[in-house]
């Protein structure tokens, strides 16, 4: 037995030893080594992103373009699809192999900030390194986790309701104002229904962003206070969920096991593509996405409906950059960073690949470049923008609250909660988790 | 043993006069049944000569017309980088897997099925443990070491542990296989004064030929279609495989390029094909020259 | 010669040379073993005592996973459901395997062209094209529907009703029951012929056959298929990870329990949790292994 016990500690020690040196190289070694960059030694960054495969062939070039611009350093490319993008990256970061620059979500950006796995970019954006005197203040602050710089925008976008005119006018169905409130989104999903056709598709859970959100902020609340607790009450949720209970109940939105099934299904399969729901939440950028699988109509995008009397529910959605903590050379990535969101040379490529240059110098620069759709996508984000109001950012935890809101809200949907109930549920688990 | 054969091959051909109207219903039974099989093949080949937007609309399971558009768009790749690249790629990472998993896994089913050793059942049941292990706690831990190796964005990862045996599943495989070939042989070899080694590679190999082959296939199969290591380890496009080159085309936050993928999934399969109707003709053949080695 | 042990020393060379062979043709596996299997499982096994969201060190919590995963309500969902596909799915595909195997074992015309057919969806693994497929056969508008309909019967939404999910993707399963299917026809091969010969001579019919001579020759081969699908269903991911979207939805109804612990490692970054839950399953897999092996002396035969 003893023979055991030390065999089993003299592994855990090799591990041991293994994960703290995984975990501890680098942060030392990183300022000594980026110094002497300029004097024309070959430096390797590493860069990552996900996407699909028009999204590599439009960034490989511009990597090869700032290649070009800057010889000397040499820019290896890692990427992927979306959700192996970040198991891969975890790994990265857990076996302290990370790339240097990586494309940063809303999502994930808490998760992997406050665990200090990004570099605050503070000190880079002040030397003027990175350069975001073109940025909006709100952009350059939804970059901000803790008031700290996290990350960089490279595309912007908002969320916003597609529908497609065409339809609309073949049901004798009014267009939606864009001034409206979440009553005449009820009315009109009723109307809608009373063509024969469901209004949207079960907006109720899912992510807790971008929908819940909005009704939240538009209620004077969020979902997460500065501190990192739960910033909005049961009665906004329980309003929320009523809202969209009532719909389903008079059959204005799809059942509980219809909307699963689409709730997993690729653009190209969704409900609205699909034509069996006439409104859909969309983030602006992809409006030339969904244009494509229309053969008729020219989508139009409507802002959120309102709360009566009540405040702006906006905030500033998008693709970011970041550079990691252990990264060994901060100021080449940095130099990199400028270069994809300042560069004329990178943007004429980029144009809105995700979403709105951060740059507003830049979006005025790719204007002319774009189709009409994504035209449209530009100037829906740029009229909304001045309305966006800071958003805190999630507190550690915020999957499992996610978790939570989604089960709860299905449980709704499939009939085994009452509204009260889930939202209790919700409540008691959210709180239990953020404590 | 050959007579047998004979005999077996007239005995078919007078079975089949005498029940022919039951053959034919096995025939239309075997049949249907494939057809439920093959549906989603056929739904994707010819899904890859649609047009882009036609996939998931239109309804209609045949092409309105059939273009080459997305198989000269998939094969293209990326950078100058084609598919054909990719498929190379993983036809040595393949490979260089089946070699590795045939010798390590088979040399250690010999010795776990036929040579008696001190902690013989503990060392099984250890290999049988590897296996229980849900790998997406040790990917880490593995990522690390590899890393601490330097063996990232190298093949080796992908192509090394198969040398060593790690795929517990191929050992346990030919060690049922192995049990099952009757001690008679050895006995006589052995009286013949054949060693271990010898017995090994020119007796039980031979006649485990079956067990062999299955894991061919299926070392193929899996690692042609495993791509979630393959993505973790190769970052290079140059190095990438056919597994990591088709996950390119889908993005599940916006577009994916439903017809790229289908074309090279279809092409995908083609080698597994070849290699799955090549080798179970061995697969038969095999046992024949084994028996009459025998 | 005898030594101060009373052994004799020719039985002990023997038994070293025996074991120095035989450890010969072991040693690329213990090799492999004690550096790729031992440390990352080591590593597991300690994680598992911590709280570990892989960036940071970890920390000793002692047994505060276990105890915690007694009370959360989606572990024990999902060993519900992870229980029901193994115990539906691991029968169903290893007799239709079984069944299909020795249909085309006879000889049979076309034999590889069938063989080759009937290995198809095993080809797709865990492919997206997979996932889509199977939303075109069970959705609510699918083919199994537009074929219920067509005979008058109103069918459900099957993939995404809480009560049906679970098993479309047991149908899944059996569906892809190409790799059993081939170990059996490989097995099948290995029987070999004058046992038949012998059983034709003495009157057998062809159903006595398969049960005196085909089933007892098998069962080394049913016993690894039982036990390694046994192994892949308890740890079954990719199914409900492209069917559902990896969310284990509706209602948890696909909640697997690899893909539940996926969600832990990766979405909440609790590698800790995921780690235990990890060993929890390796324990329940290997006692019912162990289960497994020591009935299998009843009723396996091997040519010794």
């Amino acid at each position: 037995m003893n023979k055991f016990r030390s065999l089993f500690i003299s592994l855990i020690s090799v591990v041991l030893l293994i994960a703290v040196a995984g975990c501890s190289g680098g942060s030392s070694e990183s300022a000594s080594k980026s110094g002497g960059d300029g004097e024309g030694k070959k430096v390797e960054i590493r860069f990552a992103w996900w996407g699909d495969t028009k999204r590599h062939e439009i960034y490989n070039s511009i990597v090869d373009r700032f290649e070009e611009k800057h010889p000397n350093i040499k820019v290896k490319r890692e990427f992927g699809g979306w959700p192996e993008y970040w198991e891969k990256m975890a790994t990265q970061i857990a076996g302290g192999n990370a790339p240097d620059v990586v494309s940063m979500h809303q999502f994930y950006v808490s998760d992997y900030a406050r665990r200090n796995s990004l570099l605050n970019l503070d000190e880079l954006v002040k030397s003027g390194d990175i350069n975001q005197d073109q940025f909006d203040e709100a952009t350059v602050d939804s970059g901000k986790v803790d008031g700290k710089i996290y990350m960089i925008a490279k595309g912007i976008t908002m969320s916003g309701w597609a529908y497609n005119p065409a339809l609309f006018d073949k049901l004798g169905v009014s267009y939606p104002d864009p001034n409206w409130t979440w009553e005449d989104f009820g009315k009109k999903v009723e109307e809608l229904k009373a063509k024969g056709i469901w209004g949207t598709q079960d907006f109720s859970g899912g992510q807790l962003q971008p929908n819940f959100r909005y009704f939240a902020r538009q209620n004077g609340q969020d979902l997460f206070t500065e501190d990192g607790k739960l910033g909005f009450e049961k009665e906004t949720l329980i309003k929320w969920w009523s809202m969209w209970d009532d719909l389903r109940k008079k059959e204005a939105i799809p059942d509980g096991a219809t909307s699963t099934e689409y709730e997993s299904a690729p653009l190209e399969q969704n409900m609205f593509v699909t034509g069996k729901t006439a409104m859909h939440q969309i983030p602006a950028n992809q409006l030339h996405l969904y244009q494509e699988q229309f053969k008729e109509g020219e989508l139009e995008l409507v802002p959120y409906p309102n709360v009566k009397d009540g405040e702006n529910g906006e905030y500033i959605e998008g693709a970011y950059l970041s550079i990691t903590q252990k990264s060994k050379h901060p100021k080449e990535a940095a130099m990199f960073i400028d270069f994809f969101v300042n560069a004329k040379e990178s943007l004429e490529l980029f144009k809105v690949e995700q979403g709105s240059p951060g740059s507003a110098e830049m979006a005025e620069f790719v204007k002319p470049l774009l189709s009409v759709p994504q035209q449209k996508a530009v100037d829906f984000i740029q009229e909304v923008v001045p309305d966006a109001r800071p958003a805190a950012y999630a507190p550690l935890g915020v999957n499992e609250v996610e978790q939570a809101f989604k089960d709860n809200a299905s449980a709704i949907i499939f009939g085994q909660h009452s509204v009260d109930e889930a939202a209790d549920k919700f409540m008691k688990t959210a709180e239990g988790i953020l404590k | 043993m050959k007579q047998i054969n004979i005999n077996v091959a007239a005995e078919n051909k007078t079975r089949k006069v005498r029940i022919k109207p039951a053959r034919i219903l096995l025939h239309a039974v075997i049949i249907s049944l494939g057809l439920l099989m093959l549906y989603p093949l056929i739904w994707m080949v010819l899904s890859s000569f649609k047009e882009n937007t036609e996939i998931f609309q239109g309804g209609s399971f045949w092409p309105k017309s059939f273009t080459l558009e997305n198989y000269i768009q998939g094969w293209t790749g990326l950078s100058g980088i084609t598919f054909g690249k990719f498929f190379l790629n993983s036809l040595f990472v393949v490979g260089v897997a089946i070699i590795g998993n045939v010798l390590s896994c088979s040399m250690a089913a010999y010795a776990f099925a036929r040579l008696d050793f001190t902690f013989k059942k503990i060392l099984f049941a250890i290999m049988l443990v590897t296996l229980m292990l849900p790998f997406h706690v040790t990917v880490i831990p593995q990522y690390i070491m590899f890393n601490k190796l330097e063996w990232i964005n190298t093949y080796l990862p992908l192509t090394l542990p198969k040398f060593l045996a790690t795929e517990g599943f191929f050992i346990f495989l030919i060690v049922q296989f192995m049990r099952s070939i009757p001690r008679e042989l050895e006995e006589a070899a052995e009286m013949d004064g054949c060693g271990p080694i010898k017995m090994y590679w020119f007796l039980i190999m031979p006649l485990s030929l079956p067990a062999l082959i299955t894991t061919m296939i299926f070392t193929f199969i899996w690692t042609w279609n495993d791509f979630f290591t393959q993505l973790l380890y190769l970052s290079d496009m140059e190095k990438f495989t056919v597994a990591v080159g088709l996950r390119m085309f889908v993005d599940a936050m916006g577009e994916s390029s439903w017809g790229a993928l289908f074309a090279m999934s279809t092409l995908s399969l083609i080698p597994l094909f070849i290699i799955f109707i090549f080798f179970q003709k061995y697969l038969i053949e095999g046992i024949t020259t084994g028996g009459v080695k025998g | 010669m005898i030594n101060p042990w009373g052994v004799d020393t020719s039985i002990m060379k023997s038994v070293l040379r025996k074991n120095a062979v035989a450890y010969l043709f072991l040693s690329p596996w213990l090799i492999g073993l004690l550096a790729l299997s031992v440390i990352p499982m080591g590593a597991s096994l300690y994680f598992s005592f911590t709280e570990y969201d892989m960036f940071s060190s970890p920390q000793w919590i002692g047994l505060e996973n276990y105890s915690g995963m007694i009370e959360d309500p989606k572990y024990l969902k999902s060993i519900e459901v992870t229980l029901t596909y193994v115990l539906f799915s691991v029968p169903l595909q290893l007799s239709f395997a079984l069944g299909v195997s020795v249909l085309l074992n006879r000889g049979l015309r076309g034999l590889k062209i069938y063989r080759a057919t009937y290995y198809v969806p095993s080809l797709f693994g865990g492919s997206v094209a997979v996932a889509l497929l199977w939303r075109q056969l069970f959705g609510g508008e699918g083919l199994v529907n537009k074929f219920l309909a067509s005979i008058g019967i109103e069918g459900a939404n099957w993939i995404s009703s809480p009560d049906t999910a679970i098993y479309t993707l047991i149908i899944l399963a059996v569906w892809q029951f190409g790799s059993p299917m081939l170990i059996f026809l490989a097995g099948l091969k290995g029987i070999p012929n004058e046992l038949y010969e012998a059983a034709n001579i003495d009157g057998a019919g062809k159903l006595k056959q398969f049960f005196s001579i085909t089933l007892p020759m098998l069962t080394p081969i049913i016993l690894f298929n039982l036990i390694m699908q046994i192994i892949g269903a308890f740890q079954a991911f990719t199914p409900a990870y492209i069917v559902s979207g990896g969310e284990g939805g509706p209602l948890d109804s696909t909640l697997f329990y690899t893909l539940y612990l996926y969600q832990k490692a990766f979405a909440h970054f609790q590698m800790g949790y995921a780690s235990a839950m990890a060993w929890a399953l390796l324990i329940m897999i290997a006692i019912v292994t162990a289960v497994i092996f020591a009935s299998s002396k009843k009723w396996v035969f091997y040519q010794e």
